[in-house]
């Protein structure tokens, strides 16, 4: 190794504490009380012999019973008529829409158990985000609402139709006001719906509100440029990017997206032709971008809006008036090098900022016209409509109907009794509206709570249940000019309608069905944008999934507007979030995983560890370690956070690179009526955001105190240890370009000694290389191989006892930064309350899953033969040879063997899950279920890797590159994930094995790991604080 | 006796094998284009016409033997629907004989082709005629011969303990004569305690009781019942969950015997998963439909397939809201934990159905024929040669090609098919 720099995953690694020494020395964190009962206490006990012979003799006697059953009788219930496209066994895929993504479901024997991306998406490319792969587990959720649901009671859609209709009538007679609020829509045909149903209810307005709002950005562009629009960042083609808290890989507009576009300047492909582009991040709590910036500075919230204003005059040469020097030299010093780096790139450079108010997205649109930017990394002509929201609209409706103004209120997909600041408003204003329509979803909320609905619909007099979108007909229209097309895989599971052909029944529409409307809108207007028509137009669409018409070119925009009042507007809004005294800066953000909460009872969601913190299963307060310190707070210990009232009590978690003296919150949580998976997860932080400046904000200043209790978090961050021996190879760009080799450990040469034979590979050697400069850590893969494969959600309370399931995890190192030596940092850990680099960490994100070592160390030490090496280079495990010694997992080097403790899917313990036979239909029937008392582990999808080699075996050609794709490899956005054939040495595995970054992770052991990784290159430089 | 049972089926099956292979000797030189009228003939009309036989349409055999109007065939199977409308006389009585239903159209089929097909149908009627057919088609002489161990090893074992213990007592009689000779000559030998008198009955158990007293009888007595009852409880564990022979009753009395072996109607008709799926999958009820809208109307084992489908025969017409899936049970159950794949074995290995499913073709109800074990799987795949040959898959496989050039078998375990993660995933 050239560098002695020294990696953590947890500050009790990095300082060593007792209780993560001791924990970490077992193998699992509980041993069984095996000892207990041979030493001591455990024999001297009235009757252990006897107990033991009892349960013995049980054994021996229920075993034998057990072999003398007769044949089971099993049912093989055949179709009656069986549909042609069906084969039983054999998947079909259909396309499909997911917010504005193509997609491809995976449907077998008729109801669909994946998502996968559609290669021909113009968003990912075939990528996809966490919660789109997670998004099928929904459509099985046996909490949905089974029948449409009238004054709290189950009712039908004839009396539902009835009673609505004849209440509309009345209101429009009445001629008060009538409001449909959502969440953005960009479906064609569902706007059309909507403004089909407001021409026959003349007094009704759409009104878009969206929980995590973007008005900020659309009224900035109104006021900048008159084109109320969010616009499409791009990313890929911006060289240096500065961001101000806008968690771009994250939470922010468009994830995968935005992944894809990023990932394109700093991946293997792009260094190699000597192309890296420059990522300068200034936030307040890491975020999941944060995270992989070249530099990141923290900035309080009352900082940023100020360091915004500095940046513009270090470009513009202009000062513009109040603006002053900020309290934190880093940061200054980091403005200016940002703002030379970002003149330099003109033309190829992006200012994005994460903030929701308007007068700091008009500064950013100064100074991105300054830079050129419009026309190149910002397209304000094909703009994005995947977020519409207006929140002046929604306090405006607020407003009126508490003062008895609004007699009909309809909500789709929208919640604001949970995600409104105020919800006592919206809960006042609801008292008032004669008639309140939800389509929201959500039926029974599990044991012991009666209500039904969700927060919002439990307060309306009529639940229409939407169907889950893949039952649902309908359309996308994410970008302009990209149209995606929604289709049913499944009919409809329960008793939903979808909340369009509501609509259309309500508004007396002269189409009532939602399908024939959705084809008419097609023929009428979409299909001839792609230059087809008619019924084979349409096969094409459903085919195809999307339809592409050439972008508009993007016009160059400058910016003309004066700046005074604007820097004014945000010098004020800096000082009205600046804390003073014992008060802190809080900021709440949206983390990547949980979102606003509205899939908070998804299991495979809430158990994703967050990639930055690895949280799982509850929000927290994210605080600096110095400043907890300073605080007197230990991790764990639970902080009540006040604001205007309101308060939270949530355990405390130290983020290294979190600003000091502020604190951070994520959203999405703390649901009330989410269903029994999701309810009281957490707590709700979104009544922490005010209305200031006609938008939401996200930022108040908090008074905290110790409420002295404990809780502990269930963070999956140093479960798996490797004892500290190095796995993280990284370098700088710059040491990159004068040799590629840098940083990759491979200038040795050693002597390799081995206990193990050669294992002979002749046709597959099966195996990865994974690009750690690809990888941000976002936590697709991990979903994606729970769908495929089965993989067990174990709960809260399991994970703190370190027993999670996931066969692929991402651990996310911290370090300290470059120019701190060894000798410095040495110094400065030694004295135990110094902690002032933890500002200034730098992150890397490593997926790690089983290596299908050549030289496994499991398959020596299984005394039953479970564990095995194949001719093709993996590791097999036959679960059913298993008998759970556990000795594999001790043995493994890279700690990625799974124990079940429990039969995950037929235990009640774990009834949040797959214990019941509705959503064990999401389960892959290729993949067996594991039972408990067993290991699993990553298999490399052998399912698939079979599936493909079949299929060439019955067309009679070689298995090409390409043909077999592992689930992880499939959905990750970045491409970060290659699998194929090595012994093929054109197969894009083999090549990029051969690139000069390839390291393997503890190759030292020479278990010969068949996953490659490479290098982690940073765009730092030598100048850098 | 199993063996000897098995032994006579191996052998009934190889005269059967030489039978078929005369029956096919005799058909293959019947005409000039009768091979390529049975290409055409299986292709286009087996799925309604045999040859002995009435089905959807008439047998073929003798109608179209006796009919000498070559023309007017040609006429009728290119297109049936042509003459009806002319008003053919011939062609509207069999019209109204099969209930107006029209035959397909083949428009396709030239001149040639007809008169292929005919030339055909004569042919095989003539050796049908002349030799009544064999019966079940030449099953594959590859049978399952596992089982744990086999009986005769138990009988034998058996036998060898009984003799075994025969010798002992003769022994031990041996032995008591020699000690009594012993004591009689040193003359210590006991006065017989208990003489007969007056016909008083002697104790009937003395001798078992005197027996019972002999610790080494005992011991050995003890010894053989623990062994046997061992080697009991060895033969059952490795049964255990083995099913060979299950035959469960269905719900319809369908009989293989009779479609599969009688009306050689190819499996694929039915199991069309075979070969694309991993699931073979019982034929859903349309398919059943395709030849029994017609075939046996009547039946009351068919009048189930209406009912399920809420079909009325009169009618004619369906009847959605009345129909209920037919359960039925499900024979080979092999457990989750190892895939199978029949599109693996029947497309790309061409194993034939009968080598796992036994002769179904003789079978009224099916039953178990293999034991489903993994033994069972991995004997196969240990000497089940790779057909290899005009699949390019197998073209870059090195390994196989350095096998074939050593001359070695080239089976499916040598190409991995014995490890573990091929099956159990």
């Amino acid at each position: 190794m050239e560098s002695n720099k020294k990696y953590w995953k947890g500050l009790e690694e990095l300082n060593n504490s007792p209780e993560f020494v001791e924990k970490n020395k077992h193998e699992f964190a509980e041993p069984l009380p095996i000892e207990e009962l041979l030493s001591g206490s455990g024999l001297m006990a009235p009757t252990p012999r006897r107990n033991f012979l009892k349960a013995l003799g049980f054994g021996v006697g229920a075993v034998s019973l057990a072999a003398c059953n007769k044949v089971p009788v099993h049912k093989s219930i055949p179709y009656l008529i069986k549909p042609e496209e069906v084969t039983p066994g054999v998947a079909n895929y259909y396309t499909s829409s997911y917010e504005g993504h193509a997609i491809l479901v995976k449907t077998r024997e008729g109801r669909p158990i994946k998502i996968e991306g559609n290669p021909a998406d113009l968003l990912s490319k075939g990528g996809l985000n966490a919660q789109a792969q997670a998004s099928v587990l929904e459509l099985y959720d046996v909490n949905r609402a089974k029948n449409p649901m009238k004054d709290g009671g189950e009712s039908s859609w004839n009396d539902i139709d009835s009673f609505v209709k004849s209440e509309l009538a009345a209101i429009k007679a009445g001629g008060k006001k009538i409001r449909l609020i959502s969440s953005t829509i960009h479906s064609p045909s569902t706007l059309a719906v909507i403004a089909d149903f407001i021409k026959q209810y003349p007094n009704t307005k759409h009104i878009n509100y969206d929980a995590v709002s973007y008005t900020g950005i659309i009224q900035a562009n109104q006021n900048s440029f008159g084109k109320a629009v969010l616009p499409h960042y791009r990313f890929d083609r911006a060289d240096v990017i500065v961001s101000f808290g806008a968690d771009f890989l994250g939470s922010w507009i468009s994830q995968a997206e935005f992944m894809k576009q990023y990932v394109s300047n700093r991946n293997s492909k792009s260094l190699e032709s000597k192309k890296m582009s420059r990522h300068i991040q200034f936030e307040t709590g890491m975020s999941l971008t944060g995270t992989n910036a070249d530099v990141r500075i923290p900035v309080k919230p009352s900082e940023e809006g100020i360091a915004i204003i500095n940046l513009y005059n270090a470009i513009s040469g202009t000062t513009l008036p109040g603006s002053q020097k900020l309290n934190n030299a880093v940061a200054e010093k980091s403005i200016l090098i940002a703002a030379q780096e970002l003149k330099a790139a003109k033309g190829k450079a992006l200012v994005v900022a994460g903030s929701n108010d308007v007068a700091v997205q008009i500064l950013v649109n100064a100074i991105n016209s300054l830079l050129g930017s419009y026309g190149n990394t910002i397209d304000l002509d094909n703009a994005s409509n995947q977020y519409a929201g207006n929140d002046g609209e929604l306090v405006e409706f607020i407003n009126d109907a508490k003062q008895g103004g609004v007699d009909a209120v309809f909500f789709l997909n929208a919640n604001p009794v949970y995600d409104y600041y105020k919800a006592k408003d919206v809960k006042d204003a609801l008292a008032k509206v004669r008639l309140k329509v939800s389509f929201c979803d959500r039926g029974s909320n599990g044991e012991g709570v009666s209500t039904l609905g969700d927060e919002t619909s439990s307060l309306c007099n009529v639940i229409a249940p939407n169907h889950h979108y893949l039952e649902s007909w309908g359309d996308g229209n994410a970008l302009e000019g990209y149209y995606t097309v929604v289709q049913p895989t499944i009919n409809p599971v329960y008793n939903t309608r979808q909340a369009e052909q509501s609509l259309l029944i309500w508004s007396d529409n002269t189409v009532k069905d939602y399908y024939t409307y959705v084809r008419n809108n097609w023929d009428k207007s979409i299909l001839a944008k792609g230059g087809l028509s008619g019924q084979k137009g349409w096969e094409e669409v459903l085919q195809k999934g999307l339809i592409k018409v050439a972008d508009k070119t993007a016009g160059t925009y400058s910016f003309s507007k004066d700046l005074n009042a604007v820097a004014q507007t945000i010098l004020t809004h800096s000082s009205q979030v600046a804390a003073a005294g014992d008060k802190v800066e809080l900021q709440v953000y949206q983390s990547s995983v949980m979102r606003d909460g509205k899939k908070a009872n998804n299991p495979w969601l809430q158990e994703l560890p967050d990639p930055v913190s690895k949280v799982t299963w509850e929000n927290f307060v994210a605080i600096a370690p110095k400043f907890a310190d300073k605080l007197g707070y230990k991790e764990g210990d639970v902080m009540k956070v006040t604001v205007d009232g309101y308060s939270v009590s949530l355990p405390v978690l130290f983020q290294p690179g979190q600003a000091q003296g502020t604190i951070s919150i994520a959203v999405g949580y703390g649901r009330t009526l989410a269903g029994p998976v999701g309810n009281n997860v957490g707590q709700n932080a979104f009544p922490f955001y005010s209305f200031r400046n006609g938008t939401f904000q996200t930022t108040a200043i908090a008074s905290i105190t110790a409420t002295g209790e404990k809780s502990e978090l269930a963070q999956t961050q140093t479960h798996h240890s490797y004892e500290g021996r190095s796995v993280i190879r990284e370098t700088t760009f710059d040491k990159y370009k004068k040799d590629p080799k840098s940083g990759s450990g491979r200038n040795a040469e050693h002597k390799l000694y081995t206990l193990w034979d050669e294992y002979e590979r002749p046709q597959y050697n099966w195996v990865m290389a994974i690009d750690l400069n690809a990888c941000t850590g976002c936590g697709a893969c991990v979903v994606a191989c729970n769908a495929e494969n089965n993989v067990p959600v174990v709960g809260k309370d399991e994970v703190r006892r370190r027993r999670e399931m996931h066969w692929i995890r991402i651990d996310r190192y911290y370090s300290i930064n470059d120019n701190v030596t060894r000798e410095k940092e040495m110094n400065k850990l030694e004295k135990a309350d110094d902690m002032h680099n933890m500002d200034h960490v730098s992150v890397v994100h490593q997926p790690m899953l089983c290596q299908h070592c050549d030289h496994a160390p499991c398959e020596t030490v299984c005394p039953v033969l479970a564990t095995v090496h194949s001719s093709e280079g993996l590791n097999y495990m036959a679960y059913n040879r298993c008998i759970g010694t556990r000795y594999c997992a001790n043995n493994c080097p890279y700690k990625v063997r799974r124990f079940n403790w429990f039969n995950y899917w037929n235990d009640s313990r774990f009834d949040n899950y797959l214990n019941n036979e509705h959503t064990q239909l999401v389960l892959n029937p290729d993949v067996v279920t594991r039972f408990r008392g067993v290991m699993e582990k990553c298999s490399m999808c052998v399912q698939r890797i079979q599936a493909g080699k079949l299929q060439a075996k019955i067309e009679k050609r070689s298995l090409k590159d390409g043909d077999i794709k592992v689930a992880c490899q499939q959905t990750c956005p970045t491409n970060a994930i290659v699998f194929g054939n090595v012994n093929d040495p054109t197969s894009e595995v083999a090549i990029a094995l051969k690139s000069e970054r390839t390291y393997y992770v503890l190759e030292e052991l020479n278990v010969q790991p068949g996953i490659g990784y490479q290098v982690k290159v940073r765009n730092t430089k030598e100048i850098e604080a | 006796m199993r063996n000897i049972s098995s032994i006579i089926k191996q052998i009934s099956r190889s005269v059967l094998l030489v039978a078929g292979f005369a029956m096919l000797g005799f058909s293959g030189h019947a005409q000039g284009d009768a091979a390529k009228g049975e290409a055409l003939f299986k292709a286009n009309c087996t799925s309604c016409h045999k040859l002995d036989v009435k089905m959807t349409g008439p047998a073929l055999g003798p109608i179209i033997t006796s009919e000498t109007d070559d023309k007017w065939l040609t006429h009728w199977i290119q297109n049936n629907q042509a003459l009806i409308a002319a008003k053919d006389k011939k062609a509207l009585s069999i019209y109204n004989e099969y209930n107006q239903a029209g035959m397909s159209v083949f428009a396709s089929l030239s001149d040639g082709d007809v008169s292929n097909i005919i030339a055909y149908v004569r042919g095989e009627w003539k050796t049908m005629k002349e030799k009544p057919p064999g019966k079940g088609d030449p099953a594959n002489p590859q049978t399952s011969t596992e089982s744990g161990p086999s009986d005769l090893v138990i009988f034998g074992l058996i036998g060898v303990i009984i003799l075994a213990f025969i010798i002992i007592l003769v022994l031990n009689k041996v032995i008591a004569t020699l000690e009594r000779l012993l004591l009689s000559k040193k003359g210590l030998l006991p006065e017989e305690t208990e003489t007969i008198e007056g016909g008083v009955p002697v104790d009937k158990l003395a001798t078992v009781k005197k027996l019972l007293k002999n610790k080494k009888l005992v011991f050995f007595i003890i010894l053989c019942i623990s062994i046997a009852g061992s080697s009991w409880t060895w033969v059952t564990l490795w049964n255990t969950n083995v099913h060979t022979g299950y035959q469960p009753v269905q719900p319809i009395k369908y009989s293989h015997e009779l479609h599969a072996g009688t009306m050689k109607i190819d499996c694929q008709y039915c199991h069309s998963g075979a070969y694309k799926s991993k699931n073979a999958s019982i034929p859903s009820l349309n398919v059943c439909m395709n030849c029994h809208k017609m075939v046996k109307t009547e039946s009351p084992e068919i009048a189930k397939i209406y009912n399920a489908l809420g079909y009325d025969p009169k009618t004619q017409k369906y009847d959605s809201t009345k129909a209920k899936p037919i359960q039925w049970v499900r024979i080979h159950n092999l457990p989750d934990l190892a895939y199978f794949n029949h599109s693996q074995h029947v497309v790309v290995g061409k194993v034939k159905c009968q080598t796992c499913h036994g002769p179904i073709q003789t079978m009224k109800e099916v039953y178990q024929y293999s034991p489903l074990t993994m033994k069972w799987c991995i004997q196969c795949h240990k000497r089940t040669e790779v057909n290899y040959k005009g699949n390019a898959y197998y073209d870059n496989m090195i390994s196989v090609h350095d096998k074939i050039k050593r001359g070695e078998k080239v089976t499916a375990a040598a190409m991995g098919g014995i490890e573990c993660g091929k099956c159990h995933y």
